[in-house]
């Protein structure tokens, strides 16, 4: 299991990382919901309340795969690493896609942070046939308080970081 | 009614469904669909859903446990369309706060069309044992699993307890047992689980306190767990289908979380058969009473001889009943009595006066309950009070 500790926030803790070839990934839309179930099973258990954690985080991680999965890849891998500080647990998945794909994640991880998301997702919500994956990101800062972040790897690979503060919920 | 279980890969993990009498369309497991038209079926009876009512649609989703955005978005429409074009028409969705993200999500919509509202139902879970969930009822409840572990321990063996298994506490209430068997038999997992909040806060309380890890306490509703199937070695349930009135739909739960292989073990008293010398005949006369008090609260206090034919209509095999008799003797007779206190504060005050007894009932029904202490404390008295302990076997 490959780690990057060296471009690591010391304070956030890795907890799991799982690696695919993107090719395997793709070869099954239920890669997405298989990967998210057993990660965020598998980190739940010292949460107040794991089964409501885990069905979060489920939700917000599956919805990431998701938009990862409909992204145009130029092959390589995807690297699906977890982390956590305190209350905050990070997603950072981490995969080669192309200028364009760069650009789009880009200014749509840009667009999610502006003040205007709430009303922009109402808008897409009432008004979209199907959610666009700007949408999914936007879902994710509107419903689970999330904030994203796009950074470069290298030229053609990318790490979506996205922090969830999901950790002290409790019913 | 109609029901459409869903066809292709999403299909076994998500059912819609309407119930035309109570105007309810309801959503349940997981949907995560690639595109909408996997989901063309269930839109479709939706949209005939909202056809076939007048004045308000329920929309349940209280065991939706995950739709990801494509299904959201799908059904999403379909109602703020039918807003628009049925202003006549209101939309009720239901959420439970056990699935996390439904409230939130599903309130969104409310902000487009105020047509459609959102309540959360977990509070109308089990009003009736609320009687048993109050505040000041916790420290007998804490007397109560002391006195039962001194026999339990020796029990629980022979039921499917073992170190390092993954098991369940089901209806945890306060926690105590969960921490008693962590270390009496250091199992690798306990997930315990419960409805009431405030007995959740304070065994997070007391896990904290004492630095107790290891035990994952969850809010949930035991007839409708978020929890997978197949998951658990054991599966413990105490004194507790005897206080819902679905304990069938508790037990199928149970079942269905339960690993093939693993057991199920449940423990539920026979109130009418509490007893106690001197003063016999007074202390029976009341814990009869008690059992029909409890019935008519919809609560079955009598079901613990009846443990065997309830795992066996479940579909459990290889079936273990035995009973054991707490006792003055166990122990320090004073909690013994402390515990028949507080029962009597709580059945012949609250339950009996919400049931509207008159006060010559509840006062004959109050000796009984004081002659029980007097049998506890008396210098050669003796009080019992039975409990069946059970457990079946999930075929493999």
């Amino acid at each position: 299991m490959p780690t990057k500790d060296a471009n690591a926030e010391p304070s956030f803790r890795t907890m799991i990382q799982v690696d695919m070839e993107i090719a395997s990934f793709l070869s099954n839309w239920a890669h997405c919901d298989y990967i998210s179930s057993y990660l965020a099973r598998t980190i739940s258990h010292n949460r107040p309340d794991s089964v409501l954690f885990s069905n979060l985080f489920s939700s917000a991680l599956n919805e990431l795969l998701e938009v990862t999965f409909r992204t145009r890849h130029s092959g390589g891998a995807l690297e699906c690493r977890l982390s956590r500080l305190g209350e905050t647990d990070r997603i950072e998945l981490t995969f080669a896609c192309s200028k364009e794909e760069h650009a789009f994640l880009e200014a749509a991880v840009a667009r999610v942070q502006g003040a205007d998301r709430q009303a922009r997702y109402l808008s897409s919500l009432s008004g979209d046939v199907a959610p666009s994956r700007d949408m999914m990101l936007l879902e994710l800062t509107v419903n689970y308080n999330a904030t994203l972040r796009l950074e470069e790897v290298d030229a053609d690979t990318v790490t979506i970081v996205v922090d969830l503060p999901l950790g002290g919920l409790a019913n | 009614m109609t029901a459409h279980p869903h066809p292709s890969n999403i299909s076994g993990r998500f059912k819609a469904h309407f119930d035309l009498n109570n105007q309810e369309f309801s959503l349940a497991g997981s949907v995560r669909p690639q595109t909408i038209d996997e989901l063309a079926p269930s839109l479709g009876l939706l949209k005939e859903s909202i056809e076939s009512v007048r004045g308000v649609l329920y929309i349940n989703v209280r065991r939706l446990a995950q739709m990801n955005n494509t299904a959201f978005h799908a059904f999403s429409r379909v109602i703020i369309d039918a807003c628009r074009v049925r202003p006549d028409l209101r939309f009720v969705v239901i959420t439970s706060s056990v699935v996390g993200w439904t409230t939130r999500k599903f309130g969104r919509l409310s902000k487009i069309e105020p047509g459609i509202t959102v309540e959360e139902y977990d509070s109308e879970f089990y009003p009736g044992q609320s009687f048993l969930e109050e505040g000041g009822f916790i420290p007998i409840l804490r007397t109560q699993t002391k006195m039962t572990w001194r026999h339990e321990r020796s029990i629980l063996p022979r039921h499917g307890m073992r170190p390092g298994i993954v098991m369940a506490d089901i209806c945890c209430g306060i926690g105590d047992f969960a921490v008693l068997v962590q270390k009496e038999f250091e199992p690798s997992r306990i997930v315990a689980l419960d409805h009431s909040k405030s007995s959740l806060a304070y065994a997070r309380n007391v896990a904290s306190e004492f630095d107790i890890t290891g035990i994952e306490y969850t809010y949930g509703d035991a007839s409708e767990m978020l929890l997978d199937d197949d998951q658990f070695d054991l599966v413990t349930c105490r004194h507790s289908l005897q206080i819902f009135n679905r304990p069938a739909q508790i037990l199928k739960e149970l079942f269905r979380i339960c690993k093939p292989g693993g057991r199920v073990y449940i423990t539920n008293e026979k109130n009418s058969h509490c007893l106690g010398e001197p003063r016999g005949e007074s202390i029976r006369w009341t814990y009869n009473e008690v059992a029909k008090l409890f019935e008519h609260f919809d609560m079955d206090v009598e079901l613990g001889p009846k443990s065997r034919r309830y795992l066996a209509d479940a579909g459990f095999d290889d079936i273990r009943v035995e009973s054991f008799m707490v006792t003055n003797l166990d122990g320090d007779p004073k909690d013994f009595a402390d515990m028949i206190a507080a029962w009597e504060d709580v059945y012949a005050g609250d339950m009996a006066v919400k049931r509207g007894d008159s006060g010559e009932f509840i006062k004959q029904f109050r000796q009984g309950f004081k002659d029980h202490i007097s049998a506890a404390l008396h210098p050669k008295g003796y009080a019992g009070w039975p409990i069946w302990a059970a457990s079946g076997q999930k075929p493999l």
